[in-house]
């Protein structure tokens, strides 16, 4: 199955009032890619995914969905585009089977066809145990993957979760992962929000970062990616104390630029270079080094260094490396 | 327009509905309350043969009661209720359009509200054996009792797409049925009280009757005084729901020209406002022929004007608008949202 177009967003915009959600959105989500859409609360991530279902007009810009602009033909985009809700509403007296054959009939499928791809779909979520069970008594990660299914039904050539992953048990999340990633193989288009950033990080090929309701251009991106960069060292049988103190030492850098994290020590690198240097350097002082790794994933590290760094006005901003201030306790 | 989607929407309303306990527990209520109603209308038209219209008459109108002080609650969150649930949006981004969920919302809330009719069919079917009816006040008045439950049902589910909080769209609801039963009666008491006219009397005394039978005649004597005009405001009362049921439906009489069930005495009542008050009066005790002939209940019926279509014609039209506003509030891709509202 191919699909010609993914999803295309330019200038788009839309306040409530006097609160502007969606300043200055452009985006693009290929098909046969997973792209994340990754921002702070209140970025406006939600806004947008409901003017890319058809939900709701943007005040100015282009959108096309699956080749498809939703507000010239809604009914054209609501047939290609699956749309999960970060809301979980579900009619509480109805099974999950139910559930999903109302919906297939809302897409226009005959009965027999609505029962049958309530089965599948089911088994797919895995939620055949609780098929006949109102949805009322499902746990939120099982209303959740009941809302999964329920975007499937139609097979929709462009996929829109916001927020898919709340709630949900790391055997559903690993499940959502393998879902996801079939999807993006058989060359639809994925666009997923979420703040797990981790989990993210395993499943985008790309990411779109909003921050106050404007995409962030590559340039930011990249130059955040690149900023300094906490990394975490545990040393073997030491106590804290005395590991930071043996790091201090033998990178030769001030004791106060040495965090102690727990069991471990945080230090900063600016770049990947000066990381295997310090590596080497510990190594040859006869430090016990058991573990050295970045302490953020990149995604985070790219999330919390954008959500820090001034906003963005007018044309990209150039490279800033070293610029951004180190934040070297940031998950502790 | 799709009938399979608007069928799959209703069945959805209606299959809430019916699984939740509440509602059995209403329509158990309603049974009883109606079977005294029942017991005490047959006992206040004496058991008597022909007294089945009177107690036809009852419970329908009972049943409207019941429409109007329970509807609202069921229709009036229709809308923004399944907002607040966040199951509306889901419903949105199908194929479903504004117009068929709207249609099915108003055609399911209708349905709920003729669940009291059919409760009501063993009592109209008892009221209908004990003979009186005419097949004519049966079929009018049944249909005009569907047509006012479809007007509530359509005026709540307008209303809660206009109004965004479930509780105000319920209440507005209550409001605008309570303005049509309640209000339109206030409105014609009091304002046809203000619009007053005077009217003289004359009135002649006999004095004194002389030895051979003639009689002596006094002065006349006029006092003055002021009348309400109701005549200039009946009409406020055509759009009041019991009133549309009464006048429309055709009344029986018994042979003194008497209207023989509720229908009818209500629609004497509103026929009689027609009628303007008399300018002048005159009451000649020498007059020989002393006997005003009043018009019977059913001449004065046949001489006024009939009203319920007109009422009901701005009853359709008021919820026409209502879901024609709650279409353009509720359409997606959405422009304007209520205000407090988020579309999911």
């Amino acid at each position: 199955m191919t699909t010609p177009a993914g999803i295309v967003a330019n200038g788009v915009r839309r306040s409530f009032g006097r609160v502007h959600a969606v300043r200055n959105v452009t985006l693009e989500a290929r098909p046969g890619r997973v792209t994340g859409l990754v921002g702070p609360n209140g970025s406006g991530k939600t806004t947008l995914l409901l003017m890319l279902s058809s939900l709701l007009a943007p005040d100015a810009g282009e959108i096309s969905v699956g080749g498809v602009d939703p507000m010239a033909d809604p009914q054209g985009a609501r047939a290609i585009l699956g749309w999960m809700p970060d809301a979980l509403g579900a009619w509480g007296s109805l099974t999950a089977r139910e559930t999903l054959v109302v919906t297939s009939r809302l897409y226009g499928m005959p009965q027999t066809t609505a029962s049958a791809r309530a089965v599948t779909l089911l088994a797919q979520v895995g939620l055949t145990d609780l098929a006949d069970a109102p949805a009322k008594v499902l746990s939120r990660g099982q209303k959740q993957r009941l809302g999964l299914a329920r975007a499937l039904v139609h097979d929709p050539h462009v996929l829109l979760l916001d927020e898919p992953a709340s709630g949900l048990d790391p055997q559903a999340r690993v499940d959502l992962r393998t879902l996801l990633r079939r999807f993006a193989a058989e060359g639809r288009t994925v666009l997923v929000s979420s703040h797990v950033l981790s989990e993210l990080e395993e499943v985008i090929d790309d990411a779109v970062f909003l921050v106050a309701g404007e995409t962030v251009d590559a340039g930011r991106v990249a130059a955040a990616a690149q900023s300094a960069r906490s990394w975490r060292i545990r040393v073997a049988d030491a106590l804290p104390g005395e590991a930071a103190a043996s790091v201090s030492v033998a990178l030769r850098r001030d004791p106060a630029s040495v965090v102690v994290d727990r069991q471990d020590v945080l230090v900063a690198f600016a770049t990947e270079a000066e990381a295997v240097a310090a590596l080497r350097a510990l190594v040859t002082a006869g430090v016990a080094v058991v573990e050295f790794a970045p302490a953020t994933g990149s995604l985070e590290h790219t999330f919390l260094d954008l959500g820090a760094g001034p906003r963005p006005s007018g044309p990209p901003p150039g490279p800033q490396p070293g610029s951004a201030p180190e934040r070297p306790e940031t998950q502790s | 327009m799709s009938a399979q989607r608007i069928g799959t929407l209703i069945r959805l309303e209606l299959t809430q509905r019916v699984r939740s306990v509440a509602w059995y527990v209403l329509l158990g209520i309603f049974f009883t309350v109606l079977l005294a109603v029942t017991l005490l209308a047959f006992a206040s038209f004496g058991f008597r043969p022909d007294s089945g219209g009177g107690v036809f008459s009852v419970v329908v109108f009972f049943v409207l009661l019941l429409a109007v002080l329970v509807s609202p609650t069921l229709s009036g969150n229709a809308i923004n209720g399944d907002r607040d649930a966040a199951t509306l949006a889901p419903v949105q981004v199908t194929l479903a359009t504004t117009a068929e969920i709207l249609l099915a919302k108003f055609l399911a809330a209708w349905i709920t509200g003729l669940a009291f009719v059919a409760v009501s069919v063993p009592f109209l079917l008892w009221a209908t054996l004990a003979g009186g009816l005419t097949p004519a006040a049966m079929a009018v008045s049944l249909i005009i009792l569907i047509v006012e439950i479809g007007v509530i049902a359509a005026i709540g589910v307008g209303l809660s797409g206009i109004i965004g909080r479930p509780l105000f769209s319920v209440a507005a609801t209550y409001l605008v049925v309570a303005a049509l039963v309640v209000g339109t009666p206030i409105a014609f008491g009091l304002v046809g009280a203000t619009i007053r006219t005077e009217v003289t009397n004359s009135y002649r005394p006999i004095v004194d009757v002389e030895g051979d039978g003639t009689t002596v005649c006094g002065e006349w004597q006029t006092t003055t005084y002021e009348t309400p005009r109701f005549d200039t405001v009946w009409w406020v009362l055509a759009a009041n729901p019991f009133l549309i049921l009464a006048d429309a439906t055709p009344t029986a009489f018994d042979q003194n020209g008497y209207p023989k069930d509720l229908f009818g005495q209500f629609k004497l009542g509103i026929r009689s406002a027609q009628i303007p008050p008399d300018g002048d009066q005159i009451s000649d005790e020498c007059a020989t022929n002393q006997g005003r002939t009043y018009p019977t209940p059913r001449e004065t019926i046949a001489s006024t004007t009939p009203s319920w279509f007109v009422g009901l014609a701005l009853q359709l039209v008021l919820s026409a608008g209502l879901l024609w506003w709650a279409w353009a509030r509720t359409r997606t891709p959405a422009r304007r949202l209520p205000p407090g509202t988020r579309i999911a």
